[in-house]
């Protein structure tokens, strides 16, 4: 009987099978044409807000330049022109990639960013794992029986946590480990030497997983509040059962949206600590390049931090599909 | 306290009272209640919201949280054994084994990220030694007696693929899963349509029959038990008040409070009569503070018959649809439609009701009238004219009472900001001004006067619907429409609130689009009824005619449905 109908529904599949792919491609249609309007906003934004925080080319020329100097800084770099035309030529650059050179180097500045990209990838992806993996089980612990004294005691502690800002963490725990015990270098960035990411990464998510903490733990505690819960005790589902295979699941539904936030936060916020560490990623660029005013990595780094940020948001919403089977949505 | 459970007792309940500990107070939920259940006997516990009955179900399993519960005596004993000392590991294994549970609530039951299979298997495997391949076939086995179609689909579902009616299936196939000796129904149909209840319920009673199962059928409705059960508890205030054959207790009802709420039923009273409604003081804190219904006419002074004759209200050919696909630019391409070329109309002064089942489409077109969706197609025409083109003051006076006093109410409004939140679009009266219109809506709703600075939770569920009918009264309207009003509340509230609303619809002639799923409570407010069944109205009509001899086949279909006192008995 179920074979009839498997092979009927087969035959209607293949018929409109043309149509499947393109309504199944519509979501990702949707995303790009988003991503397209939030990178124009973006460079379009930054480029005239630049403009008004300072004079490229006093820069390039430094202090002591001459009048005559300045003007010809201002030809070779176009900068003499209306600023309109200088913001549709920045914008027909853009659409190819390019972002001019680094006023500093004279590197193109979009590679000087491309650069940076996997180290500072690499420090918010261990940050996350760090975080997820103390908060998950930690906030489980915590929200399945929240009233009782010694949980309250941790919750109380994980609240003082999450007001203390990474860097001073940072700073305590160089003290330690880098001064006083010496067992940790408290700079650089080797990728193959993973004792120099132990700082870095302890340092941020000392700071990240309280907050996680507490929110798994919150919605642990309310998961064990629903009616299912009381039907899956009602059917004799001993505490260990009712906690993981029933509460935790639904409850990492809400958690799953915080550790996006998180991580799309990491890859554009990570400058302090990146300079603490002297980690040179995209936060330790950006601190850098504002400092000297070198407009067209900021631009780049903006450009760039748009597109990872947004491919982040973007993932979290597949991983809430695959968490949520509701949100699995089938044919209409 | 010695608990005696006679040998063929599958539940015997003993002098029980149990107090829920609050930060500085005790609540009496039950005060030493005495039942017992038999072998294969299907036994009702009737009462209303904070009569104890769920207390009383919930605590056979040990279901309450322990911390915040005290049982100062008692006993509860299953199968001969006390549950009351029994330890966590031996409660597991009557839990699901030896009792088990179906839920009120199908939509929230279920474990949403879980599909049907693993909550199965979940029961199953831990309650018998059984492989996985046995635990399949013994899994579509029970959903098959449960008259499932398409079994292996619902197996592998996902709770919300199912409907309300499918998802009740499978939470008493999973009740039966274990060969329980006692299953506790704690309100098992009241979300559900009627002709599913009616479905579900046969179900419910065809297994235990066939398995020689007993059950404890707890509800609010009487006609439900009249037609299930052998014995019936009637329970009121965390005590028995009232026991014996069902046939006795609901024919001939010894205690007043049972005799009350027979009398609040609407079913089988002269249509428009006021209920009697269960004396204020013997309802626990639920209405005990609504003043009688004084209604002062100043306020509403001066209002203008439309005239008779012509319909106050029509609707003319009216269509809801709403966008079921989109395209790549994000425009719907196609749509489903919710109201399907709607033909009504209401006279001045009286009731149209539009009765059906979830889905079909009532709500949404209440919904179109007040412009909380638009119109895909037709007309609403008001006073003769289309009710967009009146000006603003016109249009108000049609107002809505919506179905939920829990949640349609700002919990952090004072009432009489509520109640005169119409009357600040577009002017700014004084606060003065609206605290006496609003305490003058409260004695015109039966409320006192004096309640006008409480916040909504400080009111029981009949009273904040009685909030909601004011602040729709705010504003002088001709025409009310009232989405299911009284589906939320306790029986012996419906009637207040049935009762306030003829009272006043005689005083200010109001007209009343009633929408509900209850028949009786239509039959009984109503002038003319409309059925609506996937969107177009089937059958419209004087609401004796179309109620008493209906000649569409889903009308008729409903009203088969529908539980009654008369029916369960005449069986």
């Amino acid at each position: 009987m179920s074979s009839g109908t498997a092979s009927a529904s087969s035959v209607a599949n293949t018929k409109t099978t043309a149509q499947d792919i393109l309504t199944g491609l519509i979501p990702l249609f949707l995303q790009l044409r988003k991503l397209a309007w939030l990178i124009f906003a973006v460079t379009t934004l930054l480029f005239f807000v630049l403009r008004q925080a300072g004079d490229p080319a006093l820069v390039l020329a430094g202090n002591d330049a001459t009048p005559e100097q300045l003007a010809a800084i201002r030809a070779q770099f176009g900068l003499d022109r209306p600023l309109l035309i200088q913001y549709f030529s920045y914008m027909w650059n853009v659409l190819q990639f390019d972002f001019g050179k680094s006023l500093a180097s004279a590197e193109p500045a979009l590679g000087k960013v491309l650069d940076m990209v996997p180290r500072t990838l690499h420090l918010a992806g261990m940050a996350i794992l760090l975080t997820a993996s103390i908060a998950i089980p930690l906030g489980s612990w915590l929200g399945f029986k929240p009233e009782n004294p010694e949980r309250r005691m941790v919750s109380g502690f994980l609240f003082v946590m999450q007001g203390v800002p990474g860097f001073v963490t940072a700073l305590v725990l160089i003290q330690i480990f880098a001064v006083n015990l010496r067992l940790l270098p408290s700079l650089g960035y080797e990728w193959y030497e993973p004792k120099t990411w132990v700082l870095p990464v302890c340092s941020l998510a000392s700071f990240l997983f309280p907050s996680l903490t507490r929110v798994v733990a919150a919605n642990v505690a309310e998961a064990m509040r629903e009616d299912y819960i009381r039907t899956a005790r009602a059917n004799g589902a001993s505490q260990m059962a009712l906690l993981w295979k029933h509460a935790v699941p639904n409850a990492l539904l809400g958690a799953a949206a915080l550790i996006g936030t998180q991580f799309a936060a990491l890859l554009g916020g990570s400058a302090i600590i990146e300079t603490i560490f002297s980690w040179p990623g995209m936060g330790w660029l950006l601190l850098e390049s504002v400092q000297t005013l070198d407009f067209p990595v900021v631009q780049a780094l903006a450009f760039m931090i748009a597109i990872l940020v947004f491919s982040v948001n973007a993932s979290t919403d597949l991983v809430f599909r695959f968490l949520d089977p509701r949100l699995r949505t089938k044919g209409a | 306290m010695t608990s005696v459970a006679s040998p063929s007792s599958v539940l015997n309940i003993d002098n029980l009272a149990l107090h829920f500990l609050g930060q500085d107070s005790v609540v009496e939920a039950l005060k030493g209640i005495s039942l017992h259940i038999d072998k294969g006997e299907v036994v009702g516990v009737v009462g209303e919201s904070g009569s104890g009955k769920s207390v009383t179900a919930l605590n056979i399993l040990r279901l309450l949280p322990r911390t915040k519960t005290k049982i100062p005596h008692g006993a509860v004993s299953v199968l001969g054994r006390d549950v009351l000392t029994m330890g966590e590991k031996d409660l597991q294994h009557v839990r699901g084994g030896e009792v088990s549970m179906i839920f009120q609530e199908p939509m929230t039951a279920l474990n949403p990220v879980l599909r049907v299979r693993e909550q199965m298997f979940d029961v199953i495997m831990r309650h018998q030694k059984i492989t996985e391949e046995e635990a399949e076939r013994l899994s579509l086995n029970l959903l098959a007696d449960m008259k499932i179609q398409d079994t292996e689909r619902v197996f592998n579902a996902y709770p919300h693929e199912l409907s309300g009616g499918m998802r009740q299936r499978v939470m008493i196939a999973m009740a039966f899963s274990c060969n329980p000796k006692l299953i506790v129904a704690d309100e098992p149909t009241t979300a559900l349509d009627v002709t599913v209840q009616a479905q579900i319920l046969n179900l419910l009673k065809e297994r235990a029959r066939a398995t020689k199962t007993s059950v404890m059928l707890i509800t609010h409705d009487l006609a439900v038990v009249a037609q299930l059960c052998d014995r019936v508890y009637v329970m009121y205030k965390g005590k028995i008040v009232e026991q014996g054959l069902t046939r006795d207790v609901i024919g001939k009802p010894q205690h007043a409070y049972t005799r009350a709420l027979l009398n609040a039923l609407p079913e089988g009273k002269k249509p428009k009569s006021r209920l009697e409604t269960v004396a204020a003081s013997m309802i626990d804190g639920a209405d005990s503070a609504a003043a009688p219904v004084v209604v002062r006419t100043t306020i509403q002074a001066g209002f203008k018959l439309y005239g008779q004759g012509q319909p106050l209200f029509e609707a003319v050919n009216a269509t809801v649809s709403y966008p079921k696909k989109y395209n790549l630019l994000g425009r719907a391409i196609s749509f489903q439609t919710a109201v399907d070329h709607v033909n009504l109309s209401i006279t001045e002064g009286q009731t149209l009701a539009i009765v059906g089942e979830s889905g079909c489409g009532k709500t949404s077109f209440a919904n179109s009238i007040v412009g909380l969706v638009p119109l895909a197609e037709g007309e609403l025409r008001y006073k003769g004219k289309n009710l967009k083109d009146h000006d603003d003051l016109t249009r108000r006076e049609v107002q809505i009472v919506f179905q939920d006093p829990q949640s349609s109410l700002d919990p952090r409004w004072p009432t009489w900001r509520i109640m005169t939140e119409p009357l600040t679009v577009g002017k700014s009266p004084s606060r003065n001004e609206l605290r006496e219109t609003a305490a003058g809506l409260c004695e015109m709703v039966g409320l006192d006067p004096s309640a006008i600075d409480r916040l909504p939770h400080e009111f029981s569920g009949g009273q904040r619907q009685r909030i909601a009918i004011g602040r729709a009264l705010s504003v002088h309207p001709r025409l009310l429409i009232l989405d299911e009003p009284t589906s939320a509340l306790d029986v012996s509230v419906q009637a207040q609130i049935l009762n306030l609303l003829l009272d006043l619809q005689e005083k200010f002639q109001l007209s009343y689009l009633f929408i509900s799923h209850n028949v009786a409570v239509v039959r009984h407010i109503s002038d003319y009824v409309a059925v609506m069944y996937m969107g177009k109205v089937v059958e419209t009509g004087a609401a004796d005619q179309v109620l008493s001899r209906p000649e569409h086949a889903y009308t008729r279909t409903l009203m088969d449905a529908v539980p009654t006192l008369e029916r369960a008995f005449a069986a």
